[in-house]
């Protein structure tokens, strides 16, 4: 009984601060009248547009499309280069130097580069969105197979499982709980790099949208955008988290959690 | 067929093991010889290396110095007809697969009409085909060690290594485990190489026991246990025969703690 009052006391506060922050918004459009910040309905219309209507084949879905290449590319990708790594000493030993010197770089310097070799392209934006993506997934398939328990390895061991066997059977799932982790921190990295690829000689995409609103003063379409990606991220987290229960979901009982 | 000049499933001849930057070696000239259906037991004072030895019997590991044989031949690799059943089910049973999935592990050469048989047929040996579905994290201990135990014997293994498989439980299911595993061990006419800190629990279940000293572990001394089976806990535990063997076994053991 006092749980659900609290819930809905949570719920109740939470709207309560989206509805000020919105008020606030209104209030400051109609008082200061402007270009730097139209009127909540403004941006809704444009909002609308990019979400529902003709904006949403030349500004939302190529994004999405390159964004999700991109990651999918970066997780399996990174799982399987982290976890060979992380399975094998000499391969880790000859591979640390450049992994530690690669990782450093920032993805957004790579764009130039890329831009060079690849050109205005997909295929230019959806690498930079990979690279940018790959090292979190990467560092947490090393680190998660190195810290597969031994006993989980000796068992598979003495099943006659070989390298390959032991890597797709035991240490895949072993350590699943830290790439999940470093899957999430690459939805992120990746969203950054959907809308910066974008910036740069595009000719679709949200990042293009959002510039394009700028250089014509169309603010409403700036802000729009901006809360379309806001929208996207929460989405796709909520995607990833739902993945991760269904995953994971023996990891919370094994680790003595409640199970939903 | 393997070449075997003298019947015995595992030969340890003296064996040497150290671990990198360690000053003592933890295993030095051991030596003991395990023959075909004979149930051994390795007792010795904690920390003395027991586990080293175990998975230098596994072949998981190999000595610095001397050979281990299973069957006459040095392997680098578990041959298939060798299964171990950890101290620590909760590391050792994988908790991603269902009790049924963690049974069938090692058989995935064999075709699923099989599998599923042998599986079922491996869960009802262990008494625990009630829990096929569940998980192994949603069991008590003492049945999660019967799924690692029936992992084991799924595989029709001629040499079951045990490494203190019941440290890990309460004292009723000890000796419930216990029974079990020599109810199996006869049934399958297995060898089987038990390491154990409880000296009791070794002269109870064992033909022989194989006495180690501290760190580095070396035989102390072999003592042959003359016990018919099959063994009561009470019935066995009370004769005098028993008592006597736990004495002897008890006091090599307590040399070394005082050495």
């Amino acid at each position: 009984m006092t749980n659900s009052v609290q819930r809905i006391r949570a719920l109740s506060l939470q709207i309560m601060l989206i509805a000020g922050l919105l008020a606030i918004w209104q209030w400051a459009a109609v008082t200061f009248p402007g270009p730097t910040l139209p009127p909540l309905l403004a941006v809704w219309r444009s909002y609308w547009r990019l979400v529902q209507g003709d904006l949403l084949h030349t500004a939302v879905l190529p994004s999405l499309y390159r964004l999700l290449i991109g990651f999918l590319i970066a997780a399996v990708g990174g799982a399987l280069i982290g976890l060979a790594i992380g399975c094998s000493r000499s391969l880790d030993a000859w591979s640390r130097p450049v992994l530690e010197y690669l990782r450093y770089i920032p993805a957004i310097a790579i764009l130039p580069p890329a831009l060079l070799i690849l050109g205005p392209t997909d295929t230019m934006r959806i690498f930079v969105i990979a690279f940018g993506c790959i090292f979190p997934v990467l560092l947490a398939a090393i680190d998660g197979a190195k810290r597969v328990e031994p006993t989980f390895l000796d068992t598979a061991r003495v099943n006659g499982l070989g390298a390959i066997a032991r890597i797709r059977r035991v240490v895949l799932f072993a350590a699943m709980p830290s790439l999940f982790a470093g899957l999430r921190i690459a939805l992120g990295l990746g969203l950054i790099m959907m809308v910066i690829s974008e910036l740069i000689a595009a000719d679709n995409g949200i990042g293009f949208f959002i510039l394009r609103s700028q250089r014509l003063f169309q603010s409403a379409g700036v802000y729009a955008g901006v809360l379309v990606i806001g929208t996207i991220g929460w989405l796709l987290t909520a995607g990833l988290l739902l993945v991760e229960r269904r995953v994971l979901h023996w990891h919370r009982g094994w680790r003595g959690l409640p199970v939903d | 067929m393997i070449a075997e000049t003298d019947g015995a499933i595992l030969t340890v001849d003296n064996i040497s093991r150290s671990y990198p930057g360690a000053p003592v070696p933890i295993l030095d000239g051991l030596t003991f010889r395990q023959k075909r259906g004979e149930f051994v037991a390795i007792v010795g004072p904690s920390g003395c290396g027991k586990t080293t030895l175990l998975r230098c019997c596994a072949a998981l590991m190999q000595p610095d110095a001397g050979s281990v044989l299973h069957a006459g031949q040095i392997l680098s690799d578990p041959p298939p007809w060798l299964s171990i059943v950890f101290q620590d089910y909760n590391r050792s049973l994988f908790p991603w697969l269902s009790v049924k999935q963690n049974v069938g592990f090692g058989l995935a050469h064999v075709g699923k009409h099989e599998r599923d048989e042998r599986v079922a047929a491996a869960l009802r040996a262990v008494r625990l085909d009630h829990a096929a579905e569940l998980y192994p994290w949603q069991l008590s201990g003492g049945m999660q060690q019967r799924c690692a135990l029936a992992r084991s014997i799924v595989v029709r293994p001629k040499l079951l290594l045990l490494d203190e498989p019941f440290a890990s439980v309460d004292a009723q299911t000890r000796f419930d485990l216990q029974d079990l595993v020599m109810e199996i061990c006869r049934d399958m006419s297995l060898s089987t190489l038990l390491v154990t800190h409880d000296m009791e629990e070794a002269v109870f279940m064992a033909d022989k026991v194989v006495v180690l000293s501290t760190k580095p572990a070396r035989v102390v001394d072999e003592v042959a246990i003359n016990i018919p089976y099959p063994r009561d806990q009470l019935a066995t535990k009370e004769t005098p025969e028993f008592l006597r063997l736990r004495h002897q076994v008890y006091t090599l053991v307590r040399q070394q703690i005082r050495h």
